[in-house]
């Protein structure tokens, strides 16, 4: 088909077309069908309407081209009408204005149906290729541009519906149906004309409600009742917002609530005197905390805050308790308090604080400053163990030492000098070991474990050689006795334990003379001991050991002393003599002063131990002091412990020996992190090299830079590293 | 509905037609039924022995009643479809009529259903079926428009350019690329109503906020309303142009990496799984092929192939492409319809060339067309001369062919709506395939 014979159709269709529509009114009558049944219908009146008749006028006039007469005629119709519905409306007399709009909005709603039902055809066809709005849209256009912004309607309904939350704010009941329908309206009506219409003006007046009922809380509550009413208010809201408003305004209103009533008395609350967080954290509030903390949390920096404050308060009881001289004269008490510091605010983040992680760094961060801050704590801590180890977990299920030591082990993670925690352990194991105090040697061994996991196998290698020399010792012993069971004959039992040199603490052995039938047996031991082991050297640790003694006093009275070693070389004297002078008693034993001081006191001056009488009845040990066997001594017990006067802490200067062979420990730990990070990197400068080998060592202890320093400087000495010749800064290792 | 009695009785045009209300209800609310019936009408207050007359054709009411009853569409040989589908819109009950109309789609039970002849002159560009079973098919620098019904709709054109490529945003809507023309600003893309033909509003490419005329090569559409295009500048400014098909504002370039191409592709793909867009430029656009997968958040290549220094025959020569998601491959194509497949989990290796689907070899009709590939809910669609092949399966096995004698070889052909549409090159004429309804038992 070309297109010129198109064309010519094209002309011929149109004008028969023309032909066709012969009545010029046609459009017109037919329109005024439609017009009345629309009045009819707003009218209730719509019974008598022939429903295909009206339907098949609204398809005539679309399809003879008069879709656009019929359009606009329903535009105007249904305006008249909203406009008539809109003063009826206005002239509703108070409480009846919503249920008036209410029951209108409903007519409204189903003559738009209806009137959707007769231009079906239109809607289908017409408007979308027409580009037009939609009947059912057309018609909450309407309604919304005819009733809802009349200027008679829009603020009253705006103040109706802010009056009513107002009134249901202080406690009255409202219709709340009648409300939600009229909220549904707007919402109907397009998500802009809610925002405009309602919700703006809504947050608005909550703003201003709540700033003012804040203020009125603030000044008469205290912290606890402030923060009960603010959440009552928040769930409030939720609750209004699900009643009537639509789900959107939920976190709107609630952040209105939040910062009026939160975010704006947050320092306030939380310092507020005698009831604020740190009086909850004092008596334990879980409830108050908890509610603190959820309704913190909803708004910006309340977490930081409250977590602040509970970080700076911690810090400051645990400095105090740390530095308090009583508690320091008990290490286990002591330890015991910081036990239950952790404790408490343990349970304080399980209970109100949701467990929240960041609570939990901080209060890990609050312990490890204030613990570090007592340079003894270490010690403390493995006094602490030391304890309950002796004899403090008697009687404790095996579930509740390894809480126990599990506990003891989250202190020891805060401990920034791991390895003088380390020293004093070994201390008190070799004690613990050697004197067989230890209770249990499950527990022992878990320790031992916790701490492996914790800081690796160098860590604890010569903790676990301590027991392999204890359990060697033992079949050594079985061995002697077995080889020279003969031969020995009633001569006293000697039990040996041999200690590797290095797997225990050292201490400068001055042996001691010990009485002739020891030596004896102890020559006889040597000689067994180097025939199955060569290449060996053995050396007695004579202030390490103890012994069992049976004596007689002058009444008959029989006991078994449990005594040192050193004690016993002492006793063992008066079998020959009845007096002795302190010089003799030295010469004879060659005990170093300070110990044989010590061991005197304990054998003289100790009430209900005293085995040896002295002159002059003195305190004090004098060089001049003469001593005698006690022949009045009296027990009830017939094994009496004559203990060694020991300060269980330790001395001053032991103090500072314990520090000083820290600090020589760590001068080869600190050289072999250098070597290791200069060997990988080559070349680096000084503020690296310190905070690598900080960073490598701290899970240890804390290096001092001026130590690392001299360490990297005898490193020089020792042609391991140079000076970079241009730029002093920077150490170059060498190979 | 609130009938109290299920039965209803119709005087269509003086005949009439007893039914019951829950046949009237398959029509729907939206339909003149639905609203009939309806609560607030009333109708059958009382007399419910009432006939309701309808002042239409009783034969064609009788046809739809059918429907409505069977859910099939039987239209005796004597009666217009065009007739038919007036009846229906009056009814409001259309959509009734397309669906029953044909069936679900599937590559093995197609059945010709029509061969429209178009009037446009010059070789046929591109066809592309719509979401509801219509088509748009591109000729020089028209493109005309047919809805479901098959009737033609106002032609469309982007001044009047040669048009590269077409697609469809949703039924109302259609995107158009087009070239420049040079120094007017002509050309480019635009959307365009597919029942008016007007254009809404075209899409502008800006580089450094200056806006610049350009040549829109082929389209891509992402479920997340966001259109792609390849593009060609005048200076330089070759890459890929994403636009947000809501606002018609552009949102990203994706400028031609060195020794690449992407401003000249002729395949553009979204895949949504991967995030990618597949672009693919091919012979004889360029001397070589190149495809590669954008990934359009950090601007990078993450799997790219191309030929460039590997011998070239055209038994290697890749002619199409097209990526398959599910088995993370893409399928290329050469002129011989033999398929081959690439893995787009590794680094691009060489093409696995399949020998099962040697199909053609030595068969090469006058004026040959190259191979195209498309991938419908599993099934793969080579077209090739003047035949269609089905694949199917994990080895793509061909399993049915579609062939028509009239119109020459198959230039171009689109799979939508549940139709597969065939132009050809030869004659202005295009195809319709459907899938017929469900056999009765």
């Amino acid at each position: 088909m070309n297109s010129s014979n198109q064309k010519k159709r094209n002309f011929q269709i149109e004008a028969f077309k023309h032909k066709v529509v012969v009545d010029p009114k046609y459009a017109d009558k037919t329109w005024k069908i439609l017009e009345h049944a629309i009045t009819e219908i707003y009218n209730h009146n719509a019974s008598g309407l022939s429903f295909e008749e009206l339907y098949r006028n609204a398809y005539n006039m679309v399809l003879h081209k008069f879709g656009e007469k019929l359009y606009s005629g329903l535009v105007g119709t249904m305006t008249l009408h909203l406009q008539e519905m809109a003063k009826t409306i206005e002239a509703a007399q108070g409480n009846l204005f919503l249920e008036e709009l209410n029951r209108k909005w409903n007519d409204h709603n189903k003559a738009l149906q209806m009137i959707r039902d007769i231009l079906m055809y239109m809607d289908r066809t017409f408007i979308p290729s027409n580009r037009k709005t939609p009947v059912h849209e057309l018609g909450l256009n309407l309604w919304r541009d005819n009733v809802i912004h009349s200027s008679k309607i829009q603020t009253r309904l705006l103040d109706t519906l802010l009056e009513l939350i107002q009134k249901e704010r202080t406690g009255e009941i409202i219709n709340r149906g009648l409300m939600r329908n009229i909220i549904k309206m707007l919402m109907d009506l397009g998500s802009s004309v809610y925002q405009e219409d309602f919700e703006k003006h809504f947050l608005e007046v909550s703003a201003d409600f709540y700033r003012a009922e804040s203020q009125d809380f603030i000044e008469c509550c205290d912290c606890g009742d402030y923060l009960k009413k603010a959440e009552r208010r928040l769930n409030e809201e939720i609750e209004r917002v699900s009643l009537y408003l639509d789900s959107k305004s939920e976190t709107k209103i609630t952040n209105v609530v939040e910062k009026e009533m939160i975010a704006s008395h947050m320092l306030r609350l939380v310092h507020m005197d005698n009831s604020g967080l740190v009086n909850m954290l004092i008596d334990d509030k879980y409830e108050d905390l908890g509610r603190m903390y959820n309704l913190f949390r909803r708004v910006p920096n309340g977490l930081p805050t409250i977590r602040d404050v509970m970080t700076s308060h911690l810090r400051e009881t645990g400095k105090q308790l740390v530095t308090d001289a009583e508690k320091l004269k008990d290490p286990v008490e002591f330890v015991q308090c910081l036990l239950n510091e952790k404790d408490k605010y343990d349970k304080i983040i399980n209970l109100a604080f949701s467990n929240d992680k960041t609570f939990q760094n901080a209060l890990n961060s609050s312990f490890e400053y204030f613990i570090n801050l007592n340079p003894r704590s270490p010690e403390f801590i493995s006094l602490f163990v030391d304890e309950k180890l002796r004899k403090g977990l008697k009687g404790v299920s095996e579930e509740d030492v390894e809480t126990i030591l599990d506990k003891v082990m989250m202190l020891f993670r805060y401990l920034q000098e791991k390895d003088v925690f380390e020293k004093y352990y070994k201390q008190h194991l070799a004690k613990r070991l050697l004197s067989g105090k230890t209770v249990s040697d499950d527990a022992e061994r878990s320790l031992i474990v916790k701490l492996k996991t914790e800081c690796g196998y160098q860590f604890t290698s010569k903790l676990e050689g301590m027991f392999t020399d204890m359990k060697t010792s033992q079949d050594t012993m079985q061995g002697f006795y077995a080889a020279y069971a003969a031969e020995l004959g009633d001569s006293p039992t000697l039990v040996v334990q041999v200690l590797t040199t290095g797997s225990w603490p050292t201490q400068p052995s001055i042996t001691c003379n010990l009485p002739a039938e020891m030596s004896a047996l102890c020559e006889k031991f040597r000689s067994y001991y180097l025939g199955t082991h060569t290449g060996r050297r053995l050396s007695w640790q004579t202030n390490m050991g103890t012994a069992d003694l049976k004596a007689i006093f002058g009444k008959g009275q029989k006991h078994e002393l449990n005594v040192s070693t050193y004690q016993m070389c002492v006793l063992m004297l008066f079998n020959s003599a009845d007096r002795l002078s302190y010089k003799e008693i030295e010469q004879a034993t060659e005990i170093p002063s300070s110990d044989l001081r010590r061991c005197l006191q304990s054998l003289a001056c100790v009430k209900g131990k005293n085995v040896l009488r002295k002159e002059p009845m003195s305190k004090d040990i004098g060089e001049e002091d003469a001593f005698f066997v006690n022949d009045k001594f009296a027990s009830k017990f017939y094994k009496v412990k004559i203990g060694t006067v020991v300060a269980q802490k330790e001395s001053e200067p032991e103090k500072q020996e314990t520090r000083q062979r820290v600090e020589e420990d760590r001068k080869p730990q600190i050289e072999a992190a250098i070597v290791r990070i200069m060997k990988s990197r080559r070349v680096l400068d000084h503020n690296n090299i310190i905070a690598e080998v900080t960073k490598q060592l701290q899970s240890r202890f804390l290096a001092n830079p001026g130590e690392i320093k001299k360490r990297i400087e005898s490193l020089i000495e020792r042609d391991f590293l140079e000076r970079d010749s241009s730029d002093r800064r920077l150490y170059r290792y060498l190979a | 509905m609130g009938i109290q009695k299920d039965r209803v009785r119709f005087n269509v045009g003086g005949k009439i037609f007893d039914t019951s209300a829950t046949t009237l209800a398959n029509a729907g609310r939206n339909s003149l039924f639905g609203a009939m019936f309806d609560e607030n009408w009333d109708l059958q207050s009382g007399h419910s022995t009432t006939e309701h007359f309808i002042d239409r054709n009783p034969d064609y009411f009788a046809v739809l009643l059918d429907l409505l009853r069977t859910g099939e569409l039987y239209l005796p040989s004597n009666m217009s479809e065009k007739q038919l589908y007036r009846e229906a819109l009056f009814y409001g009950i259309l959509d009734h009529v397309r669906s029953a109309k044909w069936g679900p789609f599937d590559g093995n039970r197609l059945r010709l259903a029509r061969s429209v002849t178009g009037r446009a002159p010059g070789d046929g560009t591109a066809i592309r079926a719509g979401p509801d079973g219509g088509c748009c098919v591109a000729h020089g620098s028209m493109v005309h428009v047919y809805d479901w019904m098959l009737e033609v709709h106002p032609p469309i054109n982007l001044d009047y350019q040669r048009v590269n490529d077409a697609g469809w945003i949703d039924p109302e809507s259609i995107v158009i690329s087009a070239c420049e023309r040079f120094g007017t600003g002509d050309g480019g893309m635009g959307l365009f109503s597919a029942s008016t033909g007007e254009r809404r509003y075209k899409f502008h490419v800006s580089h450094e906020n200056q806006v610049k005329s350009y040549t829109a090569g082929a389209l891509s559409f992402s479920p997340d309303y966001k259109l792609f295009s390849s593009c060609k500048g005048r200076s330089n400014e070759y890459g890929i142009g994403v636009w947000d098909q809501v606002t018609g504002k552009q949102i990203d370039f994706f400028y031609e990496p060195p020794g690449w191409s992407l401003g000249e592709a002729d395949k553009l793909q979204w895949l949504h799984g991967n995030n990618c867009l597949l672009v693919a430029t091919l012979f004889p656009r360029k001397d070589n092929c190149y495809i590669g997968l954008l990934d359009f958040r950090d601007k990078s290549m993450p799997w790219s192939w191309s030929d460039v220094g590997a011998p070239i025959t055209d038994e290697k020569r890749v002619r199409d492409a097209i990526a398959m998601e599910e088995s993370s491959s893409v399928c290329v194509v050469n002129e011989y319809e033999d398929l081959g497949f690439m893995d787009l989990r590794r680094a691009a290796g060489s093409v696995r060339w399949s020998s099962r689907s040697r199909l053609m070899k030595g068969k090469m009709p006058d004026e040959p067309c190259y191979p195209k590939l498309a991938l419908h809910e599993g099934q793969l669609f080579s077209s090739m001369n003047d035949s269609i092949s089905v694949f199917c399966g994990q080895d793509w096995v061909l399993t049915s062919r579609l062939r028509r004698t009239y119109g020459g070889s198959i230039c171009d052909f689109s799979i939508g709506g549940d139709r597969l549409f065939a132009l050809h090159s030869e004659e202005n004429v295009f195809d319709i395939w459907e899938t017929p309804s469900p056999p009765i038992i």
